[in-house]
């Protein structure tokens, strides 16, 4: 055994005591023999120790200082960062830069790096973790960490000797002195060990890989929803049927006498359309009928059906429409009437009232066969000396043929406006250049040269481009 | 009764000009490491198996109520307008409670030079970490949309474009819960190194003082390194002091900086805190009396520990029930009719039943430890821990329920039902607790061995001497 010791490299000599006091006493002995690269080996740690070893005090309370400030001063910046400057919140008035509000993170964060400060700086100055360590060779050096104390020179130390270390050693009441060599035992990781390891650490990067990877590229597929979250609503759209009104309507009409902010309106010939007093002597019934309607459940009963102009033409004829639009036209209420025109009209009738909307451009396509096309604003049958402005209004109300009523949809006065529109449209495709203020006619007739010509060249570039 | 100690177990009779042993009979060194590893080196006993085989279901059952939970959504459970922080809030700052004993055992009285500590610190310390980990378990499903949960950190989110709200108390709890956790994790485990070392050293099995040896990080014994860690042990334990005061403190604030009637008291931090360390004490006692029977500690873990601990409870309980009465006077001093109404309501209210069991148990029941023959007999002391555990669930529950279904809109006011799945998670959260703190009682060193051992030294020095 001994041959064998003397080809490794000798680190040092240790010795075993078995009390805290013979301890002491040796250390002492060894310190005042003028060694300083020792060390004692205990259970636990032995108070006055250092003293007897002449240990200095280390310097970690700073590190944990060092920790503390640099935890306050993340917590106060992070804050003052993230709610003050970047993203303002305003909470209660109070000033976005709070103190007083940051305070418990900032105490918190403190405490957080003080105690990593403490805890990582601990074990960087002792140089741990050290997983080889020749003094583990030792054969009795188990029991350090049970019940027995060893005293440790290291052969680093200056005034090192060997001979003369284990004669000091020995002089100091130690049963067992011992030259610490080489570890020469493996200090490679066993095979398997590495490959799962690396194994698992490869693996674990898949699920992060194949996220990555989702994220930069398009797919033509909708994305997953493992948590639908909100994004599927059970409630029913609003033109989807439902199996729970009797009507099988998911969008439910107002409930009978609701007037909506502003509709609140006595007068029932601007609701109607309808000379309500000349109707009253012509055909009773019906007026009082109307009157109930309006009056007291708010919401028009008469139907498309009931004056639709095939099945009851008689009605419509006899009832004394309104003859002129109610309200005051002007050019901002024509222009209001423009803009619903466009919205809710235009779809069908087209921009420009002659019934080339979308929705019937699109019917014709598909040649669907119960479409009716839309009427054109155009035609004389439409124009205010046989179709009287009130009883557009309420046809735009009430409804025709394949068209709903928009009453619920447009406001009262906006119905009015599209009237008028509709009375513009119908002017600007008829209107003779003596309508015109006489101040204008010269700009309007330069206008329609320009696009006349316009026109004239852009048919003779197709002409030559046809030819070629 | 003679001076000399009785049965020779008995160290709970003052001397006088003498330090009360802490650690019993002709104990040895060599005895510490023996009584203390022999725990983990045995086969698990019976009793330690049914033990963990009941805890690991309840902890399963736990994990498939969680699972149910985040599949269906919130509505499982009892919460309800306009109780919308109902059990899982309880069970939340009832478990934080609990975990808070651990830390003041092991810095506080460290900080005191209580060194009937060495003993008991080591499990109050896991304690407080498997307390830590339950109660975390409860805000972070109940944020309803848990997967979503990590947008509580102040991360830079591009989902978002936005961080978090700082001035809620609700972050700050997120701090103060996790930097709690943190700390108490690197205190716990730091105190382990040494011993973990020596469990390495006593390893037969290969692979085991594989695990060992990498847990006990190299560690020697090295007086060099002895002095460092003390030094980080006392800094650990002063930084830990002031952050345990402050977990409750900041959990109180969750309730006392919102407005609601019965919630909004300045008296809630220092009144939250004593109610944990009453709390965590009646479970550290809880565990310790049982464990220290079954797994044979009765030498390190004495009657004297037991009693000492007794003592903190009955202060505590006290304390606890100043508070109540103080809150009463509050209300009738304050004259704000809102508030009065809230407290009345508490005692006197449709909940009557869980502010009764709430002050019996906790006001009343402590009360016993005024006598010695209930600090010193263990049956006793467990019977009544255990109302102290029930007690401070139930303040929990007082304070989030009857505040909350009376708030200041008659029209929403209703009473609080929990279901079947509140149950469940409650019960499961023991299970988690269980569950753990047995696997440590079988794989960690239950006692702080390198401590004892100079608890043992200065008593050897002190015999010496006399």
């Amino acid at each position: 055994m001994s041959d064998d010791k003397n080809e490794k490299k000798v680190h040092g000599i240790v010795a075993e005591y078995t009390s805290v006091d013979s301890l002491l006493v040796a250390c002492r002995r060894i310190r005042d023999a003028g060694y300083t690269k020792t060390d004692a080996f205990t259970p636990f740690a032995v108070h006055g120790i250092d003293e007897a070893l002449g240990i200095k005090p280390t310097f970690l309370p700073w590190i944990a200082l060092g920790g503390g400030v640099a935890g306050l001063v993340t917590a106060l910046l992070m804050q003052i960062w993230m709610n003050g400057i970047n993203y303002p919140y305003i909470i209660s008035g109070k000033p976005y830069i709070s103190l007083p509000a940051f305070m418990p993170v900032a105490f918190e964060l403190t405490i957080l790096f003080a105690s990593f400060g403490a805890f990582f700086g601990m074990w960087a100055l002792n140089g741990l973790p050290r997983f080889s360590n020749p003094i583990f060779t030792d054969p009795r050096f188990d029991r350090a960490t049970d019940d027995r104390f060893f005293l440790y020179i290291d052969a680093k130390d200056k005034s090192f000797d060997q001979a003369g270390a284990e004669k000091l050693l020995g002089e100091t009441g130690t049963e067992y002195i011992n030259t610490v060599v080489d570890d020469d035992s493996s200090t490679t990781v066993p095979k398997f060990l590495l490959t799962t390891l690396i194994a698992v650490i490869a693996i674990s990067f898949i699920p992060a890989l194949v996220v990555a990877r989702m994220r930069v590229t398009t797919s033509s597929k909708p994305r997953f929803h493992i948590f639908p979250d909100m994004d599927f609503s059970p409630a029913r759209d609003a033109q989807q049927t439902t199996s729970l009104f009797a009507d099988s309507r998911a969008m439910r009409p107002d409930v009978p006498g609701t007037v909506a902010r502003g509709e609140m309106e006595e007068n029932l010939d601007f609701l109607t359309g309808i000379q309500m007093e000349l109707l009253s002597s012509v055909d009773a019934d019906r007026a009082e009928r109307l009157v109930r309607t309006y009056a007291q459940e708010g919401e028009p009963s008469e139907k498309a059906s009931d004056q639709g102009a095939e099945p009851a033409k008689s009605v419509m004829d006899t009832t004394p429409w309104l003859e002129q639009n109610p309200i005051k036209i002007t050019e901002a209420f024509v222009q209001q009437g423009q803009l619903q025109f466009n919205i809710y009209c235009s779809t069908c009738h087209g921009m420009d009232g002659r019934g080339n909307g979308l929705v019937n451009n699109r019917a014709q396509q598909i040649m669907a066969s119960s479409w009716i096309p839309p009427a054109s604003m155009h035609q004389q049958s439409l124009y205010a000396e046989q179709y009287p402005d009130g009883k557009l209004f309420s046809t735009i109300s009430n409804g025709i043929r394949k068209m709903p009523g928009y009453a619920g949809q447009i406001k009262t006065r906006d119905r009015w406006a599209i009237v008028a529109y509709v009375r513009a449209l119908q002017q600007s495709q008829n209107a003779s250049l003596d309508l015109v203020p006489e101040n204008q006619r010269a700009e309007i007739k330069a206008e329609q040269a320009r696009v006349e010509k316009k026109l004239a060249e852009q048919a003779e570039a197709e002409r030559k481009k046809e030819a070629e | 009764m003679s001076l000399a100690i009785p049965n020779g177990l008995n160290n709970t009779v003052e001397r006088p000009g003498e330090r009360a042993p802490l650690v019993l009979g002709d104990t040895t060194y060599h005895d510490i490491t023996e009584a203390v590893c022999q725990v983990a080196e045995r086969p698990p006993g019976r009793a330690w198996m049914i033990g963990f085989l009941v805890a690991f279901a309840l902890l399963n059952w736990l994990g498939i109520c969680i699972a149910y939970l985040i599949y269906m959504g919130v509505g499982v459970w009892g919460n309800q307008a306009p109780v919308f922080w109902g059990w899982p809030i309880v069970n939340f700052v009832f478990w934080v409670g609990i975990g808070h004993a651990g830390t003041l055992i092991s810095a506080i009285l460290f900080l005191f030079r209580q060194e009937w500590r060495t003993s008991i610190n080591r499990a109050a310390e896991a304690m407080t970490i498997f307390a830590v980990a339950c109660a975390g378990t409860f805000p972070g499903i109940h944020v309803g949309r848990a997967w979503l949960a990590f947008w509580l950190a102040p991360y830079p989110s591009l989902n978002l474009w936005m961080w978090p709200q700082f001035r809620s108390p609700l972050l700050w709890d997120v701090f103060a819960v996790s930097t709690y956790g943190t700390v108490s994790l690197l205190f716990w485990y730091m105190g382990m190194v040494p011993d973990l070392a020596t469990f390495r050293d006593r390893s037969k099995n290969k692979w085991r003082r594989m695990a060992y040896g990498l847990l006990a990080l190299g560690w020697t014994g090295s007086s060099r390194h002895w002095m460092r860690y003390e030094k980080a042990y006392a800094l650990l334990a002063a930084f830990a002091a002031p952050l345990v005061l402050s977990v409750h403190t900041i959990v109180s604030f969750d309730f006392a900086v919102s407005q609601v009637p019965g919630w909004h008291t300045t008296i809630f931090p220092p009144y939250f805190v004593a109610g944990a360390i009453f709390s965590g004490f009646a479970m550290v006692l809880t565990l310790m009396v049982p464990a220290r029977s079954m797994l044979g500690l009765e030498k390190l873990i004495t009657i004297r520990h037991l009693e000492n601990m007794c003592k903190i409870i009955l202060a505590t309980g006290s304390i606890v029930g100043l508070a109540y009465g103080t809150e009463f006077f509050i209300a009738w001093y304050g004259q704000v009719p809102e508030e009065q109404f809230a407290f009345l309501n508490r005692a006197l209210g449709p909940y009557w039943w869980a502010y009764l069991t709430m002050v019996s148990c906790n006001v009343l029941s402590p009360q016993l430890f005024w006598f010695k023959k209930c600090r010193t007999t263990p049956w006793i002391i467990v019977v009544i821990c255990i109302f102290v555990n029930i007690g401070m669930w139930f303040e929990r529950f007082v304070i989030v329920v009857t505040s909350l279904s009376r708030d200041y809109l008659p029209s929403a006011w209703s009473y609080f039902h929990p279901t079947w799945v509140d149950w469940s998670m409650l019960i499961g959260s023991f299970g988690l607790f269980f569950t753990l703190f047995l696997l440590f009682c079988k794989l960690m060193p239950v006692i702080n061995m390198a401590e004892t051992k100079s608890t043992l030294a200065k008593q050897l020095h002190m015999s010496h001497h006399e």
